[in-house]
């Protein structure tokens, strides 16, 4: 089945840059130029996601967004190009998904789209149940040893698993590297925990799209790490 | 109401009343004075004029006694004895029951009636209503009052007998008569129009009216009260003109008004209380039938009336001055006093100016040695002097209290500046109940801190605005770079073979990196170098935080064979920082060492407590040489080489120096040769 993607940029150039990225990944685009166009759309066409950007004539993509989630759940992506946290947070709590600074990385589009679309779709996501734990698109299955973010599996090596296991099990508690070292390594850490924060690095680069924005392993600077609660 | 106010014929009606009212009411206490006397007892006979009057009758029987034992001597001449016969006649026609209503009973030493006025048959207990006892000597003129027990005996007074009436002397010469007199009561009286019947008429009409001419006289004076009350609210008041109007009594001086007022009054006080004297003599004490002095006490009245006129007059006039405001400026005392004290104050302004303009030196100089010679002279004169000692102990209380002053207020100024000095421009220093001189200081230097705080407001808003325009404009680059990467991103999918296009659309690619570099550079330097940043300080741990930079860069590092030397303190060290801020500032740090530092060498990060204070030093060795000083290094697009080749914004030291200094930290770079040295200093957590 083809997804149907709307995309809404006040920007031509872009929208058809998005729209060849799109297109050449499979996906049908519908485009719009501002939010009356992106309302019509989405009530005329059968919309499975919106690309959307913030800063726009007549309805701007918050106000837009807002409408959207009165009568409606489709996944929508801000693209923006105010990359200060204020704006970031506003855009998730009015509604929205996800978001993308400008100037965007079109690999991280096309993952974040896909990302998007699979939690959409996969009805229910992965159950909960003995030895399955679960935050946002990453799940892992203890007794099968495999971890899938949004369905599709990741190799980790051991350390990275435990570590990962570590963190899931107690999302939004932050734990500091010797914690993490004690617990992972099962010995007592003296200064060699500093192998801890690339083991991190390295399993944030295998589950994040971003590694450099990570949005479910997050650094807590100077105090340790954490497991996005959602 | 304002009509009224405003009328003449009230103000007229007002006067006439007050005038009338006072001699009304004048009149009526009079004739209440009048009644005074008559005031009191049970009857008539109560009264002082009664007495006065059976006193005089006692009297003449007692004269005609005495002129009675006169012509029996043999040695008078015609002449006397006619006289005295004419006398004796007189008195026996006053003494006539038909003349007067006077009863009487003469009786001598054995109790024997001599003589008496009553008709025969009668007795006196009868005719009168109180039987008034006397004796008298015979021979003499005036009659005594004696005890009614006494005189029921018939015998000799006992004061009499011992003093007068010595043993030896015969009764014939000091004979002794007792007098027993009355008058009817008012029911009794005859027709005899006598001084009694007067006084008995006068008693009841007294009675009768005294009353009632207190109550008249005290309604007059009320009226009178009510008129110059109404006098003094209209007073001032005109038709056709707002405000309050003064008449030529107001051009007068007020206390010049009031004295020749005061003068009037006492003079017709004094008139009045000689006619009121006049009066009570003739008409109060001494009663006359004729004439009944009308005349008398008309005159009484109209001096009143004349005085109730002073006292309108004054109170008027001091009611429109109230009222207008302008008593003071009329009263001629006041106006001298307020010339006297501007005078005054112009004096004491020029002394004050003298002192003032004098030089500082000279001021010091001066009231040392003014000090000086009094504290001597003083000194001195305390040996025999008590109040001297006292003066000169309070002396130096004053200037100790006056150096206490000075030292408050220069500490004062001392905080003040010191405050101003540690960059609080907001600080004003109260100048209040400071010495001449600091004060102006402490304006002076509240003018500094003023200007400056001013010049750094502008300064901070010029910056704020500066960081505004430049996120601005780098939104709006944004997005054409956006169209620009992904088109060159576009470009490489096209299956160019031109080796050529290849290598430009890799130039392409690089470059839109690179300003998309810069222009997220630039925003964060701009928002941190104006500190429009949040900071959310906590404690962080340096420790771990390094070990998360090194987590995140010792693979890039590694591939600059470049090898990282920690050397952490024993536990962890904690500070209050932003940790997001601060993993900027390291990561800063890091990415300078793997862009600039060369090759195969090695980059220490310390990281140092004490004092309060944790300093983080980065140092690696520069791969090329570093031709500009420190200083210049922190500088925005200032980097360690003069081409721009490599892929640095020139930001990231500034950046780093600006989000330090918003944590509350400092900054510093050192460059030793080829050494280059960072140093971190932010405050420890406890």
């Amino acid at each position: 089945m083809t997804h149907t993607i709307l995309i809404c940029d006040d920007d031509r150039d872009i929208v058809s840059a998005l729209d060849i990225y799109l297109t050449s990944e499979g996906y049908q685009t519908v485009k719009a130029y501002n939010g009356r166009e992106a309302l019509r759309a989405v009530e005329q066409n059968d919309i499975h996601l919106i690309l959307m950007d913030i800063m726009m004539p007549e309805l701007d993509g918050i106000r837009t967004t807002a409408k959207l989630r009165e009568d409606n759940n489709i996944p929508i992506i801000l693209l923006t190009a105010k990359s200060e946290d204020a704006d970031k947070i506003l855009g998730l709590n009015i509604g929205a998904d996800d978001y993308i600074t400008k100037p965007f990385n079109p690999l991280e589009v096309i993952a974040r789209v896909k990302s998007q679309l699979r939690r959409y779709t996969s009805l229910g996501g992965a159950e909960k149940g003995p030895g399955l734990l679960s935050v946002g698109p990453i799940a892992m299955d203890d007794g099968a040893k495999q971890v899938t973010v949004d369905g599709a599996p990741v190799s980790l090596t051991p350390i990275e698993y435990n570590i990962l296991k570590l963190l899931l099990s107690h999302p939004g508690q932050v734990f500091s590297s010797a914690q993490i070292y004690e617990q992972v390594w099962n010995d007592p850490a003296y200064g060699s925990e500093n192998t801890v924060a690339v083991h991190i690095r390295h399993l944030r680069e295998k589950i994040e799209i971003n590694p450099a924005e990570p949005r479910y392993l997050k650094v807590v600077w100077g105090l340790g790490y954490k497991m996005e609660k959602e | 109401m304002k009509r009224i106010q405003d009328g003449i014929p009230g103000k007229l009606i007002a006067w006439m009343l007050l005038f009338c009212a006072v001699f009304m009411g004048a009149s009526c206490g009079l004739k209440a004075l009048q009644a005074a006397p008559y005031l009191g007892g049970e009857s008539y006979q109560d009264t002082g004029q009664f007495r006065n009057l059976l006193r005089e009758y006692r009297n003449q029987i007692a004269e005609a006694f005495a002129l009675d034992q006169e012509l029996e001597q043999a040695d008078l001449t015609y002449v006397e004895r006619q006289q005295i016969m004419e006398r004796m006649q007189q008195l026996e026609q006053s003494l006539d029951p038909s003349a007067t209503n006077f009863r009487f009973v003469v009786r001598s030493a054995g109790g024997k009636v001599v003589t008496s006025n009553l008709e025969e048959g009668t007795i006196l207990a009868d005719q009168v209503q109180e039987i008034n006892y006397a004796f008298f000597i015979l021979g003499e003129f005036f009659t005594s009052d004696a005890g009614e027990a006494y005189a029921a005996e018939s015998s000799i007074p006992p004061g009499l007998s011992e003093n007068t009436t010595s043993p030896g002397k015969t009764s014939q010469e000091k004979t002794v008569y007792t007098v027993e007199c009355g008058v009817p009561s008012m029911d009794q009286l005859g027709t005899v129009q006598d001084d009694f019947a007067q006084i008995s008429y006068r008693y009841y009409q007294t009675n009768y009216c005294f009353s009632q001419w207190l109550i008249i006289a005290g309604v007059c004076l009320a009226a009178a009260a009510a008129a110059l009350f109404f006098i003094l609210w209209a007073a001032g008041h005109k038709a056709g003109i707002e405000g309050i109007v003064s008449t030529w009594q107001e051009s007068i001086f007020f206390d010049l008004y009031l004295m020749v007022m005061v003068i009037a009054g006492t003079a017709l006080f004094a008139l009045g209380w000689y006619l009121l004297g006049f009066f009570y003599s003739y008409v109060v004490e001494r009663p006359q039938l004729e004439p009944e002095y009308g005349w008398l006490s008309a005159a009484v009245a109209a001096v009143c009336v004349l005085f109730a006129a002073v006292i309108a007059l004054t109170l008027r006039t001091l009611a429109v001055r109230l009222k207008a405001h302008t008593l003071a400026r009329t009263t001629l005392l006041c106006r001298v006093l307020v010339w006297l004290w501007r005078r005054l104050v112009q004096a004491g302004r020029w002394v004050l100016e003298l002192i003032r303009s004098l030089p500082f030196l000279w001021k010091t100089v001066a009231g040392f040695l003014a000090y000086f010679l009094c504290n001597t002279v003083l000194f001195n004169e305390a040996r025999y002097n008590a109040l001297a000692g006292a003066v000169w102990w309070l002396l130096n209380l004053a200037v100790l209290l006056l150096l206490c002053w000075w030292a408050m207020g220069f500490r004062k100024l001392r905080r003040g500046s010191q405050a101003i000095a540690a960059g609080n421009l907001s600080h004003q220093i109260d100048t209040h109940h400071m010495p001449h001189n600091l004060r102006c200081h402490a304006d002076d230097l509240n003018n500094i801190s003023l200007g400056m705080a001013e010049a750094v407001g502008e300064q901070m808003k010029s910056e704020r605005f500066k960081a505004e325009l430049i996120t601005n404009v780098s939104h709006d680059l944004k997005t054409p770079l956006t169209s620009i990467i992904n088109y060159v991103d576009l470009l490489k999918t096209t299956g160019q073979t031109d080796p050529k296009a290849l290598e430009y659309i890799e130039v392409l690619d690089r470059k839109s990196q690179r300003l998309k570099k810069l222009t997220e550079d630039l925003v964060e330097a701009s928002k941190a170098s104006t500190g429009v940043l949040s900071v959310n300080r906590e404690k962080i741990g340096m420790a771990q935080l390094i070990d998360q930079a090194l987590g995140e860069w010792t693979e890039k590092l590694e591939d600059r064979k470049l090898t990282v030397v920690t050397a952490l303190p024993e536990g962890e060290t904690w500070v209050y920082a932003d940790g997001r801020h601060l993993w900027r500032v390291i990561d800063n740090l890091l990415s300078n060492c793997a862009k600039y530092a060369m090759e195969g060498t090695r980059v220490y990060l310390d990281l140092n407590r004490g004092h309060g204070q944790v300093t983080l030093s980065v140092k690696n060795i520069s791969r090329e040489p570093l031709n500009v000083p420190p200083e210049q290094l922190m500088e925005r697009f200032v980097r360690g080489e003069e081409s721009r080749t490599t892929e640095g914004s020139g930001l990231g030291l500034s950046i780093a120096r600006s989000l330090t200094e918003l944590q509350g930290g400092t900054f510093d770079l050192t460059v030793d040769g080829d050494l280059f040295k960072a140093i971190v200093s932010l405050p420890q957590a406890n």
